[in-house]
């Protein structure tokens, strides 16, 4: 079979056409998966770049690595646990399909971060700086820019992701079952990999550092369980 | 018996937003005939740009956007006189260049999400298309901004007049872009009004760092940084330093 142009599968991917997607899902060759490895290489490097840039210029290169560092560690860490949830709930979808699958739906996230990327760019390049009087506003906006666009990032990755598995796996419902279950193992284990490789954003008031000294000492869930208990008691 | 003549069918509709007619731009590309077209049948540079693929159009388009703003930008600079007249056609031409330059790839990437196969030329060219609609309005605004500049000093009341001045421009130019849509045969245009949203916010903000464009200041550039929403707060309470 003839191989795609990667400029080609980047627009597939964006399209969200149920019917192409699952023809590059059933072609699977290995061409397509360094293809999207390197889209979201490309993507999330540049977002990561605009992320860490309000804390300091080095952070910003950290987190050009680490970001997309953390999406291949979740993908890889939660191949065989998706793949078995996929066949377990009646996909259709090899491991192989699986891991490409979950690749394509983190490289459409990649593609749309990486385009906005100039964007987010313009909001850390106006927002006041750590030393000024109005340095609270600044991490504020920038924080909540940040989490906008990755949410909306990942709802419509995971929209074109659910048509996909609708098409390979004949049903809606069954789909969004399968979904689900991806969703829920790549949050548990992407939240805790974020902990690890911390610090994305840079606190304001820590060193800019690639990993904490401490980098695999508590959890996700913890730090937001201390967190809530310091808001509310 | 005879028979009637059969009556003339009357012309076509073009007025209506919904009846845009997509067809071959006709005479030689100059650029009078390009902004006549823009304000009558648009439809015919949408379809040009997808089909004719001039990169005279192309060009004429983007640099008719960029002088007609900078046009507009000699009435805000009227206000203040002195250099403010050349500084202020500087900052927004260099205000519309910028907020293009940061907004395109992201075009490209919601109209695909639309799912629209367009090329990347094309969508740049409606991008110029939209801002050159936008600059031709502002310019047909400009007797009246400036008429309103001489008879004022409130620095408040012309930012919010050329601002409404400049949302009705991106209003007509952001049509533009959703005509574009349905001419490639986008299926939906949620993920575009997303974008429009973006567009509109990048072009507030840069105007809002490339400050003072209607008051004079000692520097080009502005000292302190700030969103454009903290900047219209600081005018409105009059706590705004003088040059930022």
């Amino acid at each position: 079979m003839n191989s795609i142009h990667w400029f080609a599968r980047l627009k597939i991917l964006l399209r969200g056409d149920p019917e192409q997607m699952f023809a590059e899902l059933l072609r699977s060759d290995r061409r397509a998966m360094i293809d999207y490895c390197l889209i979201i290489c490309v993507g999330c490097g540049l977002y990561g770049f605009t992320v860490g840039i309000w804390r300091a210029p080095v952070q910003s290169l950290y987190t050009a690595l680490k970001f997309p560092l953390l999406i291949f560690l979740t993908a890889a860490g939660n191949g065989l646990l998706n793949g078995m949830l996929a066949q377990v709930l009646g996909s259709g979808l090899s491991f192989r399909q699986t891991f490409l699958a979950v690749l394509m739906s983190f490289a459409i996230a990649a593609v749309i971060l990486g385009g906005l990327s100039p964007v987010t760019l313009l909001v850390v390049l106006n927002a006041p700086p750590l030393g000024s009087d109005r340095n609270v506003t600044g991490h504020s906006v920038v924080l909540l820019t940040h989490v906008f666009l990755i949410a909306y990032a990942g709802i419509l990755a995971n929209r074109h992701l659910l048509r996909l598995l609708t098409r390979s796996s004949g049903g809606y419902g069954q789909a969004r079952r399968i979904l689900l279950s991806w969703l829920a193992g790549n949050l548990l284990l992407g939240s805790q990999l974020a902990w690890v490789l911390r610090p994305f954003f840079g606190s304001p008031r820590l060193a800019v550092q690639f990993f904490r000294h401490d980098p695999l000492r508590g959890n996700f869930y913890e730090a937001v369980g201390h967190a809530l208990i310091r808001v509310f008691f | 018996m005879n028979i009637p003549p059969n009556p003339p069918k009357p012309p076509p509709v073009l007025s209506s937003r919904r009846q845009l007619v997509f067809e071959p731009m006709t005479g030689d590309l100059t650029p009078a005939l390009l902004l006549e077209t823009l304000l009558k049948r648009p439809g015919q540079i949408i379809y040009d740009l997808f089909h004719a693929r001039k990169a005279a159009l192309l060009a004429w388009l983007f640099v008719l956007g960029i002088l007609g703003v900078s046009l507009y930008g000699v009435v805000v600079g009227a206000q203040a006189g002195r250099e403010q007249i050349m500084i202020a056609p500087a900052k927004l031409g260099l205000a519309a260049f910028l907020s293009m330059l940061i907004c395109l790839p992201s075009l490209y990437i919601f109209t695909a999400l639309d799912g629209i196969d367009a090329e990347i030329r094309g969508i740049s060219g409606s991008l110029f298309a939209a801002v050159c609609l936008c600059a031709i309005l502002l310019v047909g605004f400009a007797p009246v901004a400036w008429i309103f500049s001489q008879s004022t000093d409130s620095v408040l009341f012309m930012g919010t007049l050329h601002l409404v001045f400049w949302a009705i421009g991106i209003r007509f130019g952001l049509r533009l872009i959703e005509a574009m849509s349905r001419f490639l045969g986008g299926h939906s245009t949620s993920h575009l009004k997303v974008w429009s949203a973006i567009f509109i916010l990048v072009c507030l903000q840069m105007m809002t760092a490339l400050r003072p464009i209607i008051t004079t200041s000692a520097t080009f550039f502005p000292v302190e940084k700030k969103f454009f929403l903290v900047q219209w707060w600081d005018c409105l309470t009059g706590t705004v330093d003088k040059g930022n």
